[in-house]
């Protein structure tokens, strides 16, 4: 069992070599080498140990060359020592091979050529192949024909690739019984063991049969039998493969990796410089009035901030959606305007931010994407740190600013002395536990919440109801619901129900309600009574809360049950669940999630 | 790298149709299961591929026999005795070299897109074991499996008790390294041990599946999987050699096999796919995610509907078969009804010889086995399963007796 892979094209290949022989290291690792074609030099190197360690230690890229041959090898015949290392030469130098195979009469074969005068150098079967080319090249005068003439003098299982100074821009390949197949790209050509050998390049393949072999230039390829030397029509088959499956490390898509990713984003938010943290919360502080702005799903973070600070310090702080901001607000020496934006290029907030600026106001950003417009143009900037956000749809560059708000809000009550530092502590150590219990969400619920989604796909229309600092999440929650399912979606604080919105209920308008843990008694209390109102009307009503084993069963159709935590981060883990209902509806409707119609990355058009 | 397709099970949930033959040789949508792998596996860009044979071998080997396509290094490998999974999977022991990896793929799955390929690509990446995982409609028959944030594999619970939470599970799908033989050896041949023990060391990583999957264990599954297939088809397709008389009716998708015989005043509702050298006599209906094997003939007025109807099998006029799977070469007179729901729209409930199954189904059929007989003028009650080569009397209200 052995790799062997082959390469030719028009600049130096060696890396090209190296990335293809690494990935058939799973095919056997023992002792690996190339062989390159310096011009019309043959150049080769090997040693034991595994690719990387190969090709770091020998320098081997440092060799160049335009076609080249490799192999990494799991030892069959012959100890794994430096001489039994592919590949091989023939005595002149001429012919360097690579085999992956047995060749069942080498003794035969290798006492003939001894006797006529070969120098062996290895224990292995392979290396008669070489010898034998040299032997009848010697005869014919033709490579492919002395090729033709030892690979049907050979007995046993090979596939092989060889390369020789006589046709320097040439790899001459062969297969009985062991795999091989060829790439076909535009500028190169390869050969492999098999197609993750040249994966990375090319998507098109031609499986080698048994008996058939093949010469490949950088522009051409050409299959025959050995048997008749006759030309084979051959197919390319294309290879289904997503290039970016690498990227997305598994996922099958970057919305649920960056869902996946939110309790990295938690930690790395709890590891931000807490000087410059303390800075903004001065500023916030020293301001006579201050806003949060942000557009899209960065404005119902700005919303989810407000309730944050109005119930954790003295200060009310307005959210203002970033188109709106020059209507509305009220700005000068003394205002701080802390905007908010994923990529740090959103044009709307960037225009709040010229206004604010031209009024001489303070101005602090947390944004995601360092250097970016935002972070350059504003007095203090926190970069959350979250790491390239590749979905449309924002999910844990949002979630890490609301945590990076929640430590802001915590600090500032700590510092007006809202709150004594055991409760300070207390509500960040809440904070430190949320990537275990969100791992947990997403590992034991997201199977059910898929179950769900499925099952209510076809629903056109969702309320998206909760009360206090859960009406923004019920906000955020429907706008990803619009954004990836394209499904009509409206947030609403529960109480506007019986303002009128209760007209709206009968069995095809379902409800989505949030409702807090049972400790936070009051919002509890009157978030249960507008499941009550919709109940009473046989409305479908989907309660997302945290009362497990409670007697609440037949008051929702359907539940979705949290695990119980402290009041501060229960609305995080209700974010969680709307970014997955979001997504398997999405899945169950066959959109195109990563790239949703209508939206951008970052929106920088007015 | 080298497939192994387990095929060797006897797969009893799936009675009348597993009787005859193993899950992997099933039709669904004019293709068995097994042909359907193997064509996902050479778009996958594997070729060497090993079946685990057992259970009526024979069909196996025919099929592999008979199979020209290019490229590809099938065997069939025999488990001598039922010995579960885990022995499954050491048939293919001196396959596998030291160090080598292998696809592993488990035979009465199905996707409705290349789950092979995801695999691959997911090993290529992580370069290390690989497990496919994806959220099934149900989960409580299944390996649950947790993660941890970097699609490693922490924790493999086999069918969870008391909760009603569904998790990712294993699809049957994995990349596994040769030394997996010998972590089989150790746990006493279970594929469920061997697996626990590697996530416990860390050394297995997920390939998250989130396409349609579908474990076949019910005889009612099948008409699930046709309806993935179908679904999954974009076009319609109909053979050269297929003759279409006037006033045919098609809408949506519909594949109509070589020499096929679509008689005057028929309609085809697609989704749906009639096989080769069939015949659909004059004025019948066709609905939606009816798949008609190769060779069948479809007699006059006759409706069918969300139905798989296996090769050589035949429907007299004016019946009706609908929410049914019908198994080769059965034969049903004019005038017979499947029934496919109960009075009062309760869900219908199987009775496969002594054991019984509440489906989730308000609309069920008939589970009808390979060549039975059924004569003319039978009303067939919903959830029933006919047994392989029952012969099943002509109904008449009037004899010549009375």
């Amino acid at each position: 069992m052995c790799g062997i892979n082959g390469v030719v094209g028009l600049s130096n290949i060696s890396e090209v070599l190296f990335q293809g022989i690494r990935n058939l290291e799973y095919r056997g690792y023992d002792s690996c080498g190339i062989a390159l074609m310096n011009k019309n030099n043959l150049v080769v190197r090997k040693n034991t140990g595994g690719v990387e360690e190969f090709f770091r230690k020998g320098d081997i890229l440092s060799a160049k060359g335009k076609t080249g041959i490799a192999h990494t090898r799991w030892a069959t015949h012959g100890k794994v020592t430096y001489d039994n290392t592919h590949p091989f030469t023939s005595c002149d130098g001429a012919f360097a091979l690579v085999h992956n195979g047995i060749i069942s009469n080498y003794r035969f074969l290798r006492d003939g050529l001894i006797g006529e005068g070969h120098t062996f150098r290895s224990e292995t079967d392979t290396e008669v192949i070489p010898h034998l080319i040299e032997k009848y090249y010697k005869k014919y005068s033709s490579v492919e024909k002395a090729l033709v003439k030892t690979l049907n003098t050979l007995e046993g299982t090979f596939a092989i690739a060889l390369i020789s100074i006589y046709h320097p821009d040439q790899i001459f390949c062969a297969r009985r019984e062991s795999p091989l197949m060829l790439g076909i790209g535009d500028e190169l050509k390869f050969v492999g063991s098999d197609f993750n050998a040249f994966i990375d390049f090319t998507k098109n393949a031609v499986i080698i049969e048994d008996n058939e072999y093949a010469i490949l230039t950088r522009d051409s390829y050409v299959v025959k039998s050995f048997l008749t030397q006759e030309e084979i029509a051959k197919s390319i088959t294309k290879i289904e493969w997503d290039s970016e499956t690498a990227k997305k490390g598994g996922y099958p898509h970057y919305m649920l990796k960056e869902i996946y990713e939110q309790p990295q984003t938690i930690n790395t938010v709890l590891e931000l410089d807490s000087s410059l943290m303390d800075e903004v919360v001065d500023m916030i502080d020293t301001s006579d009035r201050a806003y949060f702005v942000g557009v899209g799903t960065t404005f119902y973070v700005a919303k989810f901030s407000e309730y944050l600070f109005s119930s954790l310090t003295d200060r009310f702080i307005p959210a203002l959606s970033s188109d709106e901001f020059v209507s509305l607000a009220k700005v000068d020496r003394k205002t701080l305007v802390l905007t908010l934006s994923q990529s740090g290029e959103t044009f709307d907030t960037i225009s709040a931010l010229k206004f604010a600026k031209s009024k001489s106001a303070k101005t602090a950003a947390i944004v995601n994407v360092m250097g970016s417009s935002i972070s350059r143009l504003v007095d203090k900037v926190i970069l959350q740190g979250s790491g390239p956000e590749i979905c449309v749809i924002s999910t844990k560059a949002a979630f890490a600013q609301i945590i990076t708000l929640t430590i802001l809000a915590l600090k500032l009550s700590l510092k007006t002395k809202k709150i004594k530092q055991r409760e300070y502590d207390a509500s960040i150590n809440s904070i430190r536990e949320l990537p275990e219990v969100i791992q947990n969400i997403l590992n034991e619920r997201s199977g059910f919440i898929h179950r769900i989604a499925n099952n209510y796909s076809k629903v056109k229309n969702w309320l998206y109801l909760g009360k206090g600092i859960y009406y923004p999440v019920a906000l955020e929650s429907a706008l990803k619901m619009k954004e990836v399912a394209y499904v009509h979606a409206e947030g609403m604080p529960g109480g506007f129900l019986k303002h009128g919105t209760l007209a709206m209920i009968d069995q095809d308008v379902n409800s989505i309600v949030f409702i807090p843990p049972r400790s936070d008694k009051k919002l509890y209390e009157s978030t249960m009574h507008s499941v009550e109102e919709i109940r009473a009307r046989s409305g479908f009503v989907l309660g997302v809360h945290f009362d497990e084993g409670s007697k609440n069963k037949n008051l929702f159709s359907e539940e979705i049950i949290l695990p119980n935590v402290k009041p501060i981060v229960a609305p995080f883990l209700q974010l969680v669940i709307g970014q997955l209902l979001a997504y398997f509806t999405a899945i169950s409707l066959k959109r195109n999630i990563d790239k949703p119609r209508s939206l951008a990355k970052s929106v920088t058009v007015g | 790298m080298k497939a192994i397709i387990l095929a060797a099970g006897k797969g009893s949930n799936l009675n009348p149709f597993s009787n005859t033959r193993p899950i992997p040789m099933i039709s669904v949508a004019g293709r068995t299961l097994l042909d359907n792998s193997l064509r996902q596996l050479k778009n996958a860009g594997i070729n060497d591929v090993y079946i685990v044979v057992g259970h009526h071998k024979e069909r196996i080997q025919d099929f592999i026999a008979g199979k020209t396509e290019d490229g590809m290094n099938i065997h069939c490998l025999e488990q001598k005795k039922n010995g579960g999974i885990g022995d499954a999977v050491l048939q293919v022991k001196e396959k596998i070299s030291p160090g080598e990896y292998f696809l592993l793929i488990y035979g009465d799955t199905l996707t409705d897109e290349n789950i092979y390929s995801k695999a691959q690509q997911s090993f290529h990446s992580f370069k290390c074991p690989v497990a496919s995982i994806c959220l099934p409609p149900s989960n409580e028959s299944f390996g649950n499996v947790f993660l941890n944030a970097q699609m490693k594999i922490n924790k493999i619970v086999e069918k969870p008790k008391g909760s009603n939470f569904g998790n990712y599970v294993l699809a049957g799908v994995f990349v596994l390294p040769e030394s997996f033989f010998s972590l089989l050896k150790k746990n006493k041949h279970s594929m469920e041990k061997s697996l626990q023990t590697m996530a416990k060391k860390g050394d297995l990583m997920a390939s998250m599946w989130e396409n349609e999957w579908l474990d076949i264990v019910y005889p009612w599954e099948i008409l699930q999987a046709n309806k993935i297939i179908l679904d999954s088809w974009s076009e319609s397709s109909i053979a050269k050699s297929a003759v279409m008389e006037s006033n045919v009716t098609m809408q949506g998708v519909v594949k109509i096999g070589e020499n096929a015989v679509i008689k005057a005043g028929a309609v085809l509702e697609g989704p749906c796919s009639i096989g080769r050298g069939s015949y659909i006599g004059n004025n019948s209906l066709i609905r939606s995610y009816t798949s008609i094997g190769s060779n069948c003939s479809v007699g006059y007025g006759v409706e069918l509907k969300n139905c798989v109807v296996l090769d050589k099998s035949g429907i007299g006029r004016l019946s009706f078969v609908g929410d049914s799977v019908i198994g080769e070469n059965v034969d049903i007179g004019a005038g017979c009804m499947t029934v496919n729901r109960n009075t009062n729209w309760e869900k219908i409930q199987v009775k496969n010889k002594k054991t019984v199954f509440s489906t989730k189904m308000k609309k069920l059929g008939a589970f009808v086995g390979d060549d039975v007989v059924i004569g003319a003028g039978n009303t067939i009650q919903p959830g029933t399963v006919v047994l392989p080569g029952k012969k099943i009397p002509a109904c008449y209200s009037v004899t010549n007796k009375t």
